[in-house]
């Protein structure tokens, strides 16, 4: 460990980071209080991506507003339309056909394959482990090959439709997910291995950022950030929804708590989305695509959706007033739920393991959004880019 | 596997109490609604029996004819969902905080606060979590008299260089 300098230890800094966030391209605002190189407080600030969609969708009507809704994330862009129009029918007590809950619940593992595997990308990075950012992305590019091939996109697939799917698997398709998925099975274990045995990697994940699983139950932390600290919730094996009874999800817990469990519960996640692809794949229901009738106006009622996002719970709340338009639309993101998690988890740490330990909730900027600040009692605010406290992360773990 | 049916049963027997009103609105989920001074204790009785987490703070805007807001308190224990609604008028728009027994749930407390302008007493932070600095005082975006601007009328902004004197 670095002697840090009797200067150093008598200063304590304010470093505001952001709202610019080079690595993730997305914008934010938190505070850390530093007394040398120790955090001793934390806040954050977001605000600077909300668009106001909850109150958009009170003016669109419920066709318009899955289009809108679409668009709350680029990552999980699929997974919000999936809750949002499984919502709506369950409010105009439709359902959809299995064939297309099944096509949904592929679409949202192949989802959560790419969204992991850019996580996984991303928090290489900011340990300054490149190499692996570099093959888990060349690699990410075979899944969204295969959401461009059935969906025509490979961000924001569109897949979902009030009352069903819009795009078949058809079997050539069907042909190309399973090479691909075997390719990217290969790569998995590969990624495992790197994780598991890197030591410059474990140096910066293993025994760090523990959250004890009473403290995660205790933050309402929720999905690979809960599971890493042993906290059994997953809502697809808590309240299965789509196709989930049709295709159950063996829940992947880990019990060490920290940054390294929750790099080892994702990569796992990626083994149980391929074989649970697979399973769709070859038993995948015959039979129409959409429901025959989605009515224009809906009775009024209120309706709570969950389903599991790649960052963990996503809760709709929907409340239909008789017309074309909801009355209310409530979209709670995991995100904001494992956010408190990061300002507990870094005090007591050093400044260096603050963008590992937050990467570690995998946090979607578009569903939240954020920035860095660093700061200190008696020294004025120093405002540093992501880039400067993630290469301060790099630096500190090379001396 | 947690039996939803019983775990709800569970649920409403501890908040009895205070119940107000119960009601099952879908399989699955049970609606209790409370007076906002028996909040805290009805939250306390749900977390020291270690009854399911605190999923979201819903805040709703009754409209002009009640001229009052409500907030919606959402509990999941496995497939359950537990929902305590509590009513604040629009003359005195008010809830306790239930921070001291729940610390994450400052950050819906905050976004309830500054969308919907109802105070939560003794929340630990109430700073804008979305809105910019720059936001008027005292205008809440999701209360329905916050009318959103159309789209043709953004679209009759001039562009630069294509003023009319």
């Amino acid at each position: 460990m670095p002697t840090i300098t009797k200067a150093a230890q008598a200063e304590k800094f304010v470093v505001p980071i952001g709202p610019q966030h080079p690595a993730l391209k997305e914008p934010g605002h938190f505070e850390f209080t530093v007394d040398g190189e120790v955090v001793t407080a934390a806040s954050v600030r977001l605000g600077y991506a909300h668009r106001g969609i909850e109150k958009g969708a009170e003016s669109r009507n419920w066709t318009q507003n899955q289009y809108l809704l679409e668009r709350v994330c680029g990552i999980c862009s699929h997974i919000h339309a999936t809750a949002y129009c499984l919502g709506v029918e369950q409010l105009a007590e439709v359902e959809a056909p299995p064939r297309a809950q099944a096509i949904r619940v592929l679409l949202a593992e192949l989802e959560r394959v790419h969204s992991h595997l850019l996580w996984l990308g991303v928090a290489a990075h900011e340990a300054g482990f490149d190499t692996l950012f570099m093959y888990t992305w060349r690699d990410r590019e075979t899944v969204m090959d295969l959401l461009e091939q059935i969906s025509g996109n490979r961000v924001n697939y569109s897949v979902n439709t009030l009352g069903g799917v819009k795009f078949d698997i058809t079997d050539p398709i069907a042909v190309d997910i399973l090479e691909g998925l075997a390719f990217l099975e290969e790569r998995t274990h590969h990624y495992l291995e790197v994780i598991e045995n890197d030591l410059m990697f474990a140096r910066r994940t293993r025994g760090i950022g523990i959250m004890p699983r009473a403290q995660a139950e205790r933050l309402g932390v929720l999905g690979p950030t809960a599971r890493a600290s042993g906290v059994a919730r997953d809502v697809r094996v808590d309240a299965p929804y789509a196709a989930y009874p049709d295709y159950p999800v063996n829940i992947i817990l880990d019990n060490a708590c920290d940054l390294e469990a929750r790099f080892i519960v994702r990569v796992k996640e990626l083994f149980e989305a391929y074989r649970i692809s697979r399973e769709i794949l070859a038993t995948l229901p015959e039979g129409d695509l959409v429901a025959k009738r989605m009515p224009r106006r809906i009775k009024p009622a209120e309706t709570i959706m969950r389903v599991e996002a790649p960052r963990g719970e996503l809760l709709y709340f929907i409340k239909s007033n008789g017309s074309e338009s909801p009355e209310r639309l409530h979209v709670r993101t995991p995100t904001i739920c494992n956010m408190a998690s990061v300002l507990t988890l870094t005090v007591g740490h050093n400044l260096a393991d603050v963008p590992m330990i937050l990467v570690g909730i995998d946090p979607c900027f578009s569903c939240n959004d954020r920035g860095v600040i660093v700061r200190s009692e008696q020294a004025a605010g120093d405002l540093w880019t992501w880039e400067r406290l993630r290469q301060h992360g790099i630096d500190y773990y090379r001396r | 596997m947690i039996n939803s049916e019983q775990a709800l049963a569970t649920a409403v027997s501890l908040l009895a109490p205070w119940a107000k009103k119960t009601d099952t609105p879908a399989a699955g989920r049970v609606d209790v609604t409370l007076e906002a001074e028996d909040l805290v204790t009805a939250v306390a009785a749900l977390v020291d029996n270690q009854w399911g987490y605190l999923a979201a703070i819903t805040g709703l805007d009754l409209g002009l004819e009640e001229s009052a807001l409500e907030v919606l308190y959402h509990f999941c224990e496995g497939a359950a969902v537990l929902t305590l609604r509590v009513r604040t008028p629009y003359s005195v728009a008010s809830v306790p905080s239930v921070c001291g027994l729940i610390p994450s749930a400052t950050f819906f407390e905050r976004e309830l606060h500054e969308m919907f302008g109802i105070e939560v007493v003794d929340t630990p932070n109430d700073d804008y979590l979305y809105l910019p600095e720059t936001w008027p005082e005292g205008v809440f975006p999701l209360r329905k008299n916050y009318l959103v601007t159309s789209v043709e009328e953004r679209c009759l902004i001039p562009l630069p260089g294509t003023e009319t004197a």
